[in-house]
């Protein structure tokens, strides 16, 4: 069974189609990468799979292992296993970055009809991980992301998908805005949740990231549908010559 | 439509019988008098109008056709714990004003403060509470005095004893409770130079209790000193809260002042400050939460009379449903207070299309090197902030939880005390789970 399997899928914002017909199937503990021009539908399929109102389906199915998916509120997906890093992670003032994490492990527990996480076991559990990501306890007693640079933004995002342990994570361009230590840094913190079962879908305008985090496969995403698809050698060849062949425009 | 309040008016025969009960027998012709001369002076400026700047927004018409009557008794057996802050201090009760001596604990008191009713206060306490009493206020705080000194049933006198430091806060709580009660009380406060005491206040009614309290305070903090006075105002939701408090900062001295306003069919709580000496630190902040159709009306008057003075103010406030909230804010700069540092900030989270609030920041600055902020702001909870936590797996309504929570805990963060920040941060989340999202309760 796939973890991911997207069929002709169709997705408007407002009245503009930007999906038109995306077919993608996703294994278990494959790597895929997503590339792809400015505009070419890129982050509108990561919200999609997240489920974020305002994006709208309007033809295809998506399968989240035997699960519809498209029928799900965001919530409910991310308890069945859909992680998304997202581009810009959210400023959320008030909240500490102890207590998000906590609501949404125990979210996941409840969820699966099991018993909340000791608060102490559960605090050991987020130090050891922020620990491996080079992030200090005082930024888990921050606010989320208030006042964080890019960089820590991003190790945030991993950190919580450290915790949450989804079976598919959908990295939305993770590498933007980063420095290259930055990068490495949320690369390793990536590669270190790669298992034989989880299976990830990174989204990325660039190569660079690839050479960190070095996918199975490789698609180029361009006028909302997947034109190409191929090893990671094809993400180089798209590094040497650029999207104009596919973008419509060269 | 007509907003004049006619001398006729039901509250008015309240007022009479008021001032006409007979005084505690120690008390006599002195407290008789205080009440007249209350009476006399509410009937000759009437009920704050509309037409007063500082009236603009609220409308306490409905209170004026209201009758009510004295309080047959103050005999409660047990206090309503839970609408009461959860903490384990020394404690005053009042009930319908008159200070009950079986429900209150001032055994771990310590003997730097020195707490007198109105029965037990010494000649010279007497002369201090008419000479505070007497206070100078503007003509929009005149109605609300009078009306608290006409109806006045009960004060506490509150001393401080210079250098007096203590971690525990002393709680007074103020209970409502009968049918359409009324009554008013005061308080006295008289901190010492370089003393530090916290003061925390709960005013609450027993279950189906209607009730009109009126409350003055009168603070007066010397030199050096620091005064933590903290008030959780959980009325019943039938009852009508007007409170009045007036503070005086003297040199180096600080005042940190935190209201949160939860209770109550109508509400204003108006603190005015003034910072007489070099160096006094001034802290008016708040929180307020209204629901169903309540009115919470949060009135501010900071005023720098001595230079190098600083003052801060932040009110956070969620409206649900029909509910309203007023904030006034102003800051006065006279020309000798050079030097000040002058912080506003107000906003409000309006959770429904039908709440409304009414935001008026004012800065009146008469000094040339001051550095003075202010700034409003009202939104409703962003898309953006909800999706990234359902992202997470948090539903809808524990994410809108979670972010008015934080929205509130950022100005429950202003509190100096660590043991009061800690404690109201609490009765917030409870209050809002029970207040607004019940439905996630059953979970």
């Amino acid at each position: 069974m796939s973890i991911l399997s997207i069929e002709n899928l169709h997705a408007n914002v407002g009245e503009t189609e930007i999906l038109r017909g995306i077919n993608l199937k996703i294994e278990p503990g494959e790597v895929h990468a997503v590339m792809g021009p400015n505009g070419s539908g890129k982050s509108t399929l990561s919200y999609v799979l997240a489920g974020r109102d305002g994006y709208c389906v309007t033809d295809g199915s998506v399968e989240f292992k035997d699960i519809d998916l498209l029928e799900l509120e965001a919530d409910e997906r991310a308890n069945e296993g859909v992680f998304l890093a997202f581009q810009y992670p959210v400023e959320v003032p008030g909240v500490t970055g102890m207590t998000f994490l906590r609501e949404a492990y125990n979210s996941r527990l409840r969820y699966e009809g099991r018993e909340e996480a000791d608060a102490m076991e559960f605090l050991k559990l987020v130090r050891s991980k922020a620990k491996d990501l080079n992030m200090s306890d005082d930024m888990l007693k921050r606010p989320v992301n208030v006042g964080f640079s890019g960089g820590e933004k991003k190790r945030n995002e991993i950190l919580q998908m450290a915790v949450l342990e989804p079976k598919l994570a959908i990295l939305d361009e993770t590498d933007s805005g980063l420095d290259i230590d930055a990068l490495k840094l949320v690369a390793d913190g990536v590669n270190a949740l790669r298992t034989n079962e989880r299976s990830m879908l990174i989204i990325t305008h660039y190569q660079r990231l690839l050479d960190y985090i070095k996918p199975d496969h490789v698609h180029v995403l361009a006028r909302g549908q997947i034109q190409r698809s191929g090893g990671k050698e094809l993400a180089l060849e798209l590094e040497a010559n650029g999207y104009a062949e596919f973008d419509g425009k060269g | 439509m007509n907003t004049s309040i006619g001398p006729a008016a039901p509250f008015n025969d309240f007022i009479d019988s008021a001032s006409g009960e007979s005084a505690h027998e120690n008390l006599g012709e002195w407290l008789s008098e205080i009440k007249e001369k209350g009476r006399d002076e509410f009937y000759k400026l009437g009920w704050p109008s509309p037409k007063l700047e500082s009236w603009r927004y609220t409308n306490l018409n409905k209170l004026a056709k209201t009758q009510f009557h004295l309080p047959q008794t103050s005999e409660l057996d047990k206090l309503p714990c839970q609408n009461i802050i959860p903490i384990d201090a020394p404690r005053i009760v009042l009930v319908n004003g008159k200070l009950k001596r079986e429900l209150s604990d001032l055994s771990e008191i310590g003997d730097g403060i020195f707490i007198n009713s109105f029965q037990d206060m010494r000649d010279e306490q007497r002369a201090l509470f008419c000479l505070a009493n007497h206070a100078i206020l503007p003509k929009e705080g005149l109605p609300i005095k009078a009306l608290n000194d006409a109806i006045l049933s009960g004060a506490l006198f509150i001393e401080i004893m210079p250098g007096w430091q203590s971690d525990v806060p002393l709680h007074i709580v103020s209970i409502g409770y009968g049918d359409h009660v009324g009554f008013s009380s005061k308080i006295f406060v008289s901190a010492g130079e370089n003393s530090q005491v916290n003061l925390l206040e709960t005013h609450a009614g027993d279950a189906g209790s209607t009730y009109f309290s009126s409350c003055v305070s009168n603070i007066d903090i010397k030199a050096g000193a620091r005064l933590g006075h903290y008030k959780f105002q959980n009325d019943t939701n039938t009852s009508t809260h007007l409170a009045l408090a007036q503070t005086s900062i003297e040199a180096d001295a600080v005042y940190d002042n935190f209201v949160m306003s939860v209770g109550g069919i109508l509400s204003r709580n108006e603190v005015r400050s003034l910072i007489t000496a070099p160096g006094g630190e001034c802290c008016v902040n708040g929180a307020y939460l209204g629901t169903s159709n309540q009115h919470i009306d949060n009135t501010t008057f900071i005023e720098h009379a001595a230079e190098g003075s600083k003052s801060r103010e932040v009110f956070k406030g969620v409206l649900a449903d029909h509910a309203k909230g007023v904030f006034q804010g102003k800051i006065f700069v006279h020309p000798e207070a050079q030097k000040t540092d002058g912080y506003q900030m107000n906003r409000a989270l309006l959770l429904s299309d039908k709440a409304e609030i009414d935001s008026k920041p004012e800065l009146e600055i008469y000094a040339d090197d001051v550095r003075c902020s202010h700034g409003a702001t009202v939104g409703e909870l962003e898309e953006e902030h909800l999706f990234y936590l359902k992202a997470r797996g948090i539903d809808a309504e524990s994410a809108r939880r979670l972010l008015v929570e934080g929205y509130l805990g950022e100005v429950i963060d202003e509190i100096q005390s660590q043991v009061i920040r800690e404690t109201l941060s609490k009765v917030a989340s409870d209050l809002l789970k029970k207040k607004l999202f019940e439905r996630s309760d059953g979970r």
